[in-house]
């Protein structure tokens, strides 16, 4: 508590010393993130009739589902100050479930943003541990929109699934399911892989009457590339969160801000 | 319900209590009691740790508790709509299941666990033989969409409920928000069972002094019970929440307990302590349901304990295994967990089937 505390007086300090400027000028607009998935120069398209894609390892591969979860997004301005997108206790604000098959999800809008020229975004891959201990979540936490595992309670962070004839599973599957908020000292079979990840860009300005956008591109080539490269022919399925370390460090090189819209 | 010392647990702000305390008064219900009604308001019994459960995320109201109860009783949860999560959670046992020795669900599929008892659930905070939910809201969602037991999928629950008009309308009652969503039916069901606290047994009026005696042999088996179990069936829940891997098997190929969860070796063969109280109502015993009466289980710590690597210290002593009970001994332990089951659970009236 006394950690909180303290920290609540910095933050009342900080924004006492460097957001001078919002209150004197209280204008605010919108921003646009749009998360765009791609399949290295390929845009990313579901249940292709063939294999059109080819991993790292070689292998021939089609998608059948690609979902995650973004969250937690702090928006940084030139100056460094920052503006943190709201998030409740309930998992209805500041969670947003990514899905290929589902268009809109890929555009995460944050309304109320400070006016201001904004050039770095940090945000978590996944959902924090609050989000389990706290109980049961609605909006994009749901667990109807099943990124959850039921018999190990916990939040799936990103969902790949696909059809790989390198796969060795009945009807050549392959699923990636990651996830793992727990870090427990006494496990070293534990792994939290809740991660945040940070990207730049061009500056992205808001105004009341400006809504940039931020083009992010995520390609899945990569999430089975670097640093470590993945065959699905030695690993079809995997859904431990310790086993899947691998291709979480490879996802957070996945998420780049490539450009922006102004 | 007459529990001294209670202490409220409800997060319900002060005049929304208020209003639940008119609230028979102002719809003209038959309840005689014209003094506050606490039947929604899960009291913590003097005995007990604290509670576990979450309840400022999700205070127990009236609304929300029946539509708890409507959705526990409720088939049309399940994917074929012919199971309820009342089909193996029995009130008249303790909400757990005596008819079969594991769990069982829809086109009569079995699983490989034995349904527990629910008694208690607000005190809890592991669920499964495993451990495998920290958080009693989750729960069911495992029991909805389980291939061997209700088979359905939470987005098709819920689409379910929007279609029904009863739903509709003590959704909007309980909860108050646009449309029905997964948290609503989790919120719902665990406002129910948080309210399944059974802490009126012989024993507790005992301990807690209100006019009832253990016989000697209650007595002597309390006291054996003390030595000799109580390190694992802890507290007044009886249980201290532990993993253990009590010497049922050789090899644990069948079911690897803990380890599924935490993927460590050492956790091997391990099982939550489940609590005794209601025992006497709950047989099958053990996570597989192996054994049908108390007096197996006894017989079991006695002289079947097998060695592992993952055996519990506590059922080793140098080279034996197992904790020494003599015949006599087991008839004492056995009268007095007797005095365990809660009579007046198994009848309360706010749990029974509302269909």
């Amino acid at each position: 508590m006394k950690k909180i505390l303290s920290l609540s007086v910095l933050a009342i300090a900080f924004i006492l010393l460097t957001s001078c400027s919002d209150d004197e000028n209280p204008q605010s607009g919108s921003i646009e993130i749009e998360f765009d998935n791609v399949v290295g120069e390929d845009d990313l398209t579901l249940n292709t009739t063939d294999e059109v894609y080819t991993n790292a390892a070689g292998e021939t591969f089609k998608v059948t589902m690609l979902k995650y979860y973004i969250s937690n997004i702090i928006l940084t301005r030139e100056d460094g100050t920052t503006y943190q997108d709201e998030v409740t206790a309930d998992g209805s604000k500041g969670y947003y479930l990514v899905d290929e098959a589902n268009t809109a999800s890929q555009l995460i809008t944050l309304n109320n943003v400070p006016a201001g020229s904004y050039t770095s975004m940090t945000f978590t891959i996944g959902v924090d541990a609050n989000r389990v201990t706290e109980g049961a979540q609605t909006g994009a936490l749901d667990v109807a929109n099943d990124m959850f595992w039921s018999w190990n309670s916990g939040y799936i962070f990103l969902k790949f699934e696909g059809i790989s004839a390198a796969s060795t599973e009945e009807n050549k599957a392959v699923m990636y399911h990651v996830g793992g908020y727990k870090t427990i000292d006494t496990n070293p079979s534990s792994a939290n892989n809740v991660k945040t990840k940070t990207v730049t860009f061009t500056a992205a300005k808001v105004a009341s009457d400006k809504t940039p956008e931020v083009h992010m591109i995520v390609d899945v080539l990569k999430i089975f590339a670097s640093p470590n490269q993945i065959s699905f022919a030695a690993v079809p399925v995997q859904m431990s969160p310790k086993e899947n370390i691998p291709v979480v460090e490879n996802y957070l090189n996945t998420f780049i801000a490539d450009h922006v819209h102004n | 319900m007459c529990i001294t010392n209670a202490a409220k647990i409800t997060g319900i702000p002060a005049g929304l209590l208020i209003f639940i305390a008119l609230a028979p008064v102002l719809w003209g219900c038959s309840d005689a009691d014209a003094t506050a009604d606490t039947s929604y308001t899960m009291e913590q019994p003097a005995n007990f740790p604290k509670a576990t459960y979450t309840f400022e995320n999700n205070p127990v109201t009236k609304e929300g508790f029946e539509l708890g109860r409507m959705l526990f009783y409720d088939t049309r949860l399940s994917g074929d709509s012919t199971i309820s999560c009342s089909t193996c959670h029995i009130q008249q046992a303790a909400f757990a299941d005596p008819a079969h020795r594991v769990n069982h669900g829809v086109a009569n599929r079995l699983g490989t666990r034995n349904t527990p008892a629910l008694t208690n659930v607000a005190f809890q905070s592991s669920f499964f033989w495993d451990g495998g939910s920290n958080h009693l809201d989750f729960v069911p969602v495992n029991a909805l969409t389980s291939h061997v037991e209700m088979d359905n999928t939470m987005e098709e629950v819920v689409r379910r409920l929007r279609d029904i008009p009863e739903y509709q309308k003590r959704f909007k009652n309980a909860f108050n928000k646009e449309e029905i969503d997964s948290q609503q039916l989790l919120h719902a069901l665990s406002q129910f069972m948080v309210m399944f606290v059974s802490a009126n047994a012989k024993y507790d009026k005992v301990i807690r002094g209100e006019g009832e005696q253990f016989s000697a042999e209650e007595l002597a088996g309390y006291d054996l019970f003390i030595a000799k179990c109580s390190s694992c069936h802890a507290t007044d829940l009886f249980t201290d929440g532990s993993y253990r891997n009590n010497g049922l098997d050789t090899d644990f190929k069948k079911d690897s307990g803990r380890s599924r969860i935490t993927e460590l070796p050492d956790d091997l063969g391990k099982f939550k302590v489940p609590s005794l109280r209601n025992v006497t109502l709950t047989p099958p015993y053990m996570h597989d349901g192996r054994f049908q009466t108390l007096e197996q289980v006894l017989s079991h710590y006695a002289s079947q304990v097998k060695n592992t690597p993952t055996v519990d210290p506590a059922l080793r002593s140098g080279d034996s295994l197992g904790i020494p009970i003599t015949d006599d001994e087991r008839v004492k332990i056995i009268a007095f967990i007797k005095t365990l089951t809660d009579h007046e659970f198994g009848k309360d009236k706010r749990f029974a089937d509302p269909f």
